[in-house]
C-alpha cells in the first residue's frame, strides 16, 4: 500500500476527483468505441504508423485544439476565482496549480503543435516537395510530443501538477519548497516534447533547404515557408538550453546536485538566466510562423503581391539573431547591475523595430489592394491594431527602469497576452480556416467563423484590457485573491466576462467544425480562396503523393503567375514514385519514452533503467533496419489522379 | 533509387545528402547544448561552496593522456573516411576499429578520472562547481559512449553489407560526430582544465 | 600503404598536436591571466577550424554555405549566450 501513496493526490478536491472519473469513462469509451466499430486496425495503419506529413499536420491540429480548451478551463477558472474579492471558488495550492498548467499547456502543448500542424502540412506543399526531409522522425517528433503532453496532464490525477508557476523558478521549485512530484512532471515531460520539437526543427530547415522544387530559390519562397524556417533555426538554437536547464533542474531535484541550490554554491538565478535564453527565443518560434501565415492570408483576400518582399525576409533574419539578445528583459528586478539592464533594454528596444516594419508591409499590401473580408482576412485585419498595441506595451515593459513598476504585475500578464492571443491564436484560427480545405475537401462556415473571429476579439479586449490598469495599480500576478479596499473588484469582474465570451468563440470553432462537416459542400475546386502560392495547385484533400509531376517555379507566386501569365507549372510526365514507409518504431519508442519518463518522475529507478534499455534497443534497431521505402506506379497515379478531378 | 556516380559514395543519392545536411544542423543543435553547458560551468567555477576548487583537485596526466586520445582517434577516423573513399573496406574498417579502441581507453581514464574526484571528496552532490563540472564531462562522456555502440553498429553493418551508399553516408556521418566530440574535448580541454590549473 | 596516409590529415594532425603543446604553456610557464587565456583562446578556435576544414570536409559539396552558416551562426548565438550570461550572472551582478 506504502508503494501506491505516491500516486496520490497531495490536495485533491472535488474537481479534481471528478476530473479523474472523467478521464476514466473517456478512456474507457475510447475502448469500447475502437472495439466496437472494430477501428484498431484502421487506427494503427493508417494514424499510429503514418509517416505521411500531412496526416502528422493533423494529428498535431487535434492535439492543438484539445489542449487549448485544456488550457482554456484552467483559465476561465484563474479568471472566475479573480472575478470578485476574497472569492473562495479555489484555495492558493490549487489556483497555483491552476496558472501552472495553463501557462504551459497553452504555450507548450497547445502554441507549439498549433504552428508545427501548419508547418507540417504547409511547408511540403508550398515547396513542391513529396514530404518532409526524414518522414520517419517528423513522426517520432509528433509522438514525442504527444507523450510529453500526456504525461504533463496526467499530472493533476496521479501524483499532483507542478505549481511553481510556468517559468518554474528555483528555489521555489527545488525540493525544500515543491515537495510534491510536480515539478517532476514539468521537467520531464516538457524534456520529452522539448526533444520533439529539436527534431522537427532539424527536419523542416533540412526540408527547405534541399527540397524545394527546381526553380525555387531562397528568394522565390513563400513567405510562410521562410517565415517557418527562420522559426525552425531558432528552435534548432534555442531548445538545447531548455534541455540543458531541464537536465538540470531534474538533477536537483532526483539527484541532489547543486546547481540550482540555495547552499554549497548553487544558484537559483542561473536557472532563470537558462530558461529564459531559451524562452525569449521561443516567443519568436511561435510568432514568426504567425506573420507567415497573415502574409499569405493579407496577400491573397487583398489580390495583391505582398509588399516588400525583401523586407519581410531580411527582418526576420534580423529577428532571428536579435531573438537570442535580449533575454534578460525577463529578470530586470533580479538584482544585476545598470550596465547589463542598459544593454538589454536596448536591445529589446530594437527588435521592436523588424517588426514594426512587418507590420507596415502588412498595411501597405492592403493599401489598393481589392480587400475580402473573409474569415481569415478578418482574423489578420483584427491582428493588426490589436498587436500593435500588445507591441507598444512591449516597448514600455523593455525600460528596465520602468520595469520596477510593471515586474510581476498583471500589466505585463495583459503584455503577453496580447501580443500571444492576437499574434499567434489568431493566426493559427486563421490558417485553420483558411488550410481546412486543402485537408479535408470542404470550406468551413464562414458566417460562423466570421462569429468566431469578432467574439474572440471583443472577449479579449474586455478580458485583458482591465488587466493593463489594474496590472499599474498595483495588481501581482499569480495571487489567488485581492482585498475589497484595492478596488480591483469591478475590472476583475469585467475580465471574467471577457473569459467567458472568448469560451464561447473557442466553443464556436467545434461546433463550426460539427456544422462544415456536416453540411458544407464538398464541391470545391482545388483553388477555392483564389490563392497565390504552390499548395494550392494540387487536389483537395491532397494525394498521399502531393503532386503527380514535380512542378517547376518561376516565381514566389507561382499558381498566380500560372493563372495570370501562363507559366506552366508541371512540365513531364507522370513517374513512379518513391515514398516512405508506414512504421510503428516512432509510436512505440514514445510509449518506452513516456513509461521512461514516468518512472523518473516517481523515482522508480529499476522501471526508468529498463525503459531506458528499451529507448537504445530502439535505436539499435533503426540502426541496422534497411527501409527503401516503396514506389507508387504509373498505374496507381493515374487513376488518383483521374478520380480526382472526377470529382470536381 | 537514383545513384549519382560522379560523387563519392556517402553524397551519391538525395536521402544521403539530405541526412548528411540534417546531421550537420544537429551538430549546430549540439553546438548550443555545450555552450549552454559551459555558460553554467563558467558562472559556477568559482561558487565551490565547501568543497574542493578545480585547482585542487584536476591532475594534468589522466587530461593530457585522454586530450592525446581523442585527438588521435580524430585522425584515425579521419583516415578511415578516407580509405572508405578510396574504396578500401578492409583499411576503412581498421581504422574505424582502431578509433573505437582509442575511444575505449579514453573512456577508462575519464571513468578512473570520475573515481579519483569522488574519491577527493568532489562528487556530483558536493558543491555547485563540482556539479556543473562532472555534468558537462559526463555529457560528453555519454556522448562518446553513445558513439562507441553507434561506432560498433556501423562496423557490423559494413562488414555484412560491404559499402554501399547507405552505409557509407552513415560511416561518414558517424566520422562527423566523432570528429565534433573532439572540438568539444579542445573547448573542455583548455578552458575546463587547463584555464583552472593556470 | 601511402596512399592511406594523406598528406593533409596527416599535417593536419601534427598541427593539432602542436596547438595542444602551445596550450599546454599556461600550464607549465607562469604567465598573467590575460596571456594565458588569450593563448588558450586562439589555440582552441585554430584547433576546432582545423578539424573542421580538414576532417569534417565542410566546404566540399554544395551546402557548403550552408553548412558554414549554421556552423558560424551557432558559434555566434553560443558566444552571445556565455557571455551574456556572464554579464548578468558573474560580472555585473
Amino acid at each position: 500500500m506504502e508503494f501506491f501513496e505516491r500516486f496520490a493526490v497531495p490536495h485533491p478536491s472535488p474537481a479534481i476527483y471528478a476530473s479523474m472519473v472523467a478521464i476514466g469513462l473517456v478512456m474507457i469509451a475510447l475502448v469500447v468505441g475502437l472495439t466496437y466499430f472494430k477501428k484498431w486496425g484502421y487506427l494503427w495503419r493508417e494514424w499510429l504508423t503514418t509517416v505521411d506529413h500531412k496526416r502528422i499536420g493533423i494529428m498535431y491540429l487535434i492535439s492543438a485544439l484539445i489542449m487549448l480548451f485544456r488550457g482554456g478551463v484552467d483559465a476561465i477558472m484563474m479568471r472566475a476565482q479573480l472575478s470578485a474579492p476574497e472569492n473562495t471558488l479555489l484555495d492558493s495550492q490549487h489556483y497555483n496549480e491552476i496558472f501552472t498548467t495553463h501557462g504551459i499547456v497553452m504555450i507548450m502543448f497547445m502554441a507549439m503543435p498549433f504552428i508545427f500542424a501548419l508547418m507540417n502540412i504547409v511547408i511540403p506543399l508550398q515547396i513542391g516537395a513529396r514530404d518532409v526531409a526524414f518522414p520517419r522522425l517528423n513522426a517520432l517528433s509528433f509522438w514525442l510530443f504527444f507523450m510529453g503532453a500526456m504525461l504533463f496532464n496526467i499530472s493533476f490525477v496521479i501524483g499532483g501538477s507542478p505549481d511553481a508557476g510556468w517559468t518554474s523558478y528555483f528555489p521555489l521549485a527545488g525540493n525544500e519548497f515543491s515537495t510534491s512530484v510536480g515539478t517532476n512532471y514539468y521537467m520531464i515531460a516538457l524534456q520529452i516534447s522539448g526533444i520533439g520539437s529539436l527534431m522537427t526543427g532539424i527536419n523542416m530547415i533540412t526540408t527547405v533547404l534541399r527540397m524545394r522544387a527546381p526553380g525555387m530559390t531562397l528568394m522565390k519562397m513563400p513567405m510562410f515557408t521562410w517565415s517557418s524556417f527562420i522559426a525552425n533555426v531558432i528552435i534548432v538554437f534555442a531548445f538545447p538550453v531548455l534541455t540543458v536547464a531541464l537536465a538540470m533542474g531534474t538533477m536537483d531535484r532526483l539527484f541532489g546536485t547543486q546547481f540550482f541550490t540555495m547552499e554549497n554554491g548553487g544558484m537559483d538565478m542561473l536557472w532563470a538566466n537558462l530558461f529564459w535564453v531559451w524562452g525569449h527565443p521561443e516567443v519568436y518560434i511561435l510568432i514568426l510562423p504567425a506573420f507567415g501565415i497573415y502574409s499569405e492570408v493579407i496577400s491573397t483576400f487583398s489580390r495583391r503581391n505582398l509588399y516588400g518582399y525583401k523586407s519581410m525576409v531580411a527582418s526576420m533574419v534580423v529577428i532571428s539573431l536579435m531573438s537570442f539578445l535580449v533575454w534578460a528583459h525577463h529578470f530586470f528586478t533580479m538584482g544585476q547591475g545598470a550596465l547589463t539592464n542598459s544593454i538589454f533594454s536596448i536591445t529589446t528596444m530594437a527588435i521592436a523595430v523588424p517588426t514594426g516594419v512587418k507590420i507596415f508591409n502588412w498595411l501597405l499590401t492592403m493599401w489598393k489592394g481589392k480587400i475580402e473580408f473573409t474569415t481569415p482576412m478578418l482574423y489578420a485585419v483584427l491582428f493588426i491594431p490589436l498587436f500593435t498595441l500588445g507591441g507598444v506595451t512591449g516597448v514600455m515593459l523593455a525600460m528596465s527602469a520602468a520595469d520596477y513598476q510593471y515586474h510581476n504585475t498583471m500589466f505585463l500578464v495583459a503584455h503577453f497576452h496580447n501580443v500571444i492571443i492576437p499574434g499567434v491564436v489568431f493566426a493559427m484560427l486563421a490558417g485553420l480556416t483558411y488550410y481546412w480545405p486543402k485537408l479535408f475537401g470542404f470550406m468551413l462556415n464562414e458566417k460562423i467563423g466570421k462569429w468566431t473571429a469578432w467574439l474572440l476579439s471583443i472577449g479579449f479586449l474586455l478580458a485583458f484590457m482591465p488587466m493593463y490598469i489594474t496590472g499599474l495599480d498595483g495588481q501581482a500576478r499569480r495571487m489567488y485573491t485581492y482585498s475589497e479596499a484595492t478596488g480591483f473588484g469591478p475590472l476583475n469582474m469585467v475580465s471574467f466576462v471577457g473569459s467567458g465570451i472568448m469560451a464561447i468563440g473557442f466553443a464556436l470553432i467545434v461546433y463550426n467544425i460539427y456544422y462544415s462537416t456536416r453540411y458544407a459542400s464538398r464541391d470545391i475546386s482545388s483553388d477555392p480562396w483564389d490563392a497565390r502560392t504552390l499548395e494550392w495547385a494540387t487536389h483537395n484533400p491532397v494525394p498521399e503523393y502531393n503532386f503527380a509531376v514535380l512542378p517547376e517555379v518561376k516565381s514566389s507566386e507561382a499558381l498566380w503567375d500560372a493563372k495570370k501569365k501562363g507559366h506552366v507549372l508541371f512540365k513531364g510526365k507522370y513517374e513512379e514514385i518513391h515514398m516512405p514507409n508506414n512504421s510503428g518504431a516512432p509510436f512505440l519508442m514514445s510509449v518506452i519514452f513516456f513509461i521512461w519518463g514516468f518512472a523518473l518522475i516517481f523515482s522508480l529507478w529499476i522501471p526508468a533503467i529498463i525503459a531506458t534499455l528499451g529507448i537504445f534497443a530502439f535505436m539499435t534497431h533503426r540502426s541496422f533496419e534497411q527501409d527503401h521505402g516503396h514506389h507508387i506506379s504509373v498505374k496507381e497515379i493515374e487513376e488518383t489522379e483521374t478520380k480526382m478531378r472526377g470529382a470536381k | 533509387m537514383k545513384i549519382d556516380h560522379s560523387l563519392p559514395l556517402e553524397y551519391s543519392t538525395d536521402q544521403n545528402k539530405l541526412n548528411i545536411l540534417g546531421f550537420w544542423i544537429f551538430i549546430g543543435a549540439e553546438i548550443m547544448l555545450f555552450a549552454t553547458l559551459f555558460a553554467s560551468y563558467f558562472t559556477l567555477v568559482d561558487r565551490t561552496g565547501s568543497g574542493p576548487s578545480g585547482a585542487e583537485i584536476f591532475e594534468i596526466t589522466p587530461v593530457l593522456i585522454e586530450t592525446l586520445l581523442l585527438l588521435t582517434s580524430s585522425f584515425t577516423i579521419g583516415l578511415g573516411v578516407h580509405a572508405m573513399r578510396l574504396g578500401r573496406v578492409k583499411a576503412m574498417l581498421t581504422f574505424f576499429s582502431v578509433t573505437l579502441i582509442l575511444g575505449l581507453a579514453f573512456l577508462g581514464v575519464e571513468i578512473y578520472e570520475f573515481v579519483h574526484y569522488v574519491h577527493v571528496g568532489a562528487g556530483i552532490q558536493t558543491s555547485a562547481f563540482t556539479s556543473i563540472l562532472l555534468t558537462t564531462l559526463g555529457t560528453h562522456g555519454a556522448h562518446v559512449t553513445l558513439g562507441l555502440f553507434w561506432g560498433l553498429y556501423i562496423i557490423l553493418q559494413v562488414k555484412k553489407r560491404g559499402l554501399t551508399p547507405q552505409t557509407a553516408n552513415k560511416s561518414f556521418i558517424f566520422s562527423l560526430y566523432w570528429h565534433f566530440l573532439d572540438v568539444v574535448w579542445i573547448f573542455i580541454f583548455s578552458f575546463i582544465y587547463l584555464k583552472g590549473m593556470m | 600503404m601511402k596512399e592511406l596516409f594523406p598528406a593533409k590529415q596527416v599535417i593536419g594532425f601534427a598541427f593539432s598536436l602542436l596547438l595542444t603543446v602551445i596550450a599546454l604553456a599556461v600550464y607549465f610557464l607562469d604567465m598573467p591571466f590575460a596571456v594565458g587565456m588569450t593563448i588558450l583562446l586562439v589555440t582552441a578556435f585554430v584547433q576546432a577550424g582545423v578539424q573542421l576544414k580538414v576532417f569534417m570536409h565542410a566546404g566540399e559539396t554544395e551546402d557548403k554555405a550552408a553548412i558554414y552558416t549554421n556552423v558560424y551562426y551557432g558559434l555566434i548565438i553560443a558566444l552571445v549566450t556565455i557571455f551574456g550570461t556572464l554579464l548578468a550572472m558573474v560580472w555585473d551582478m
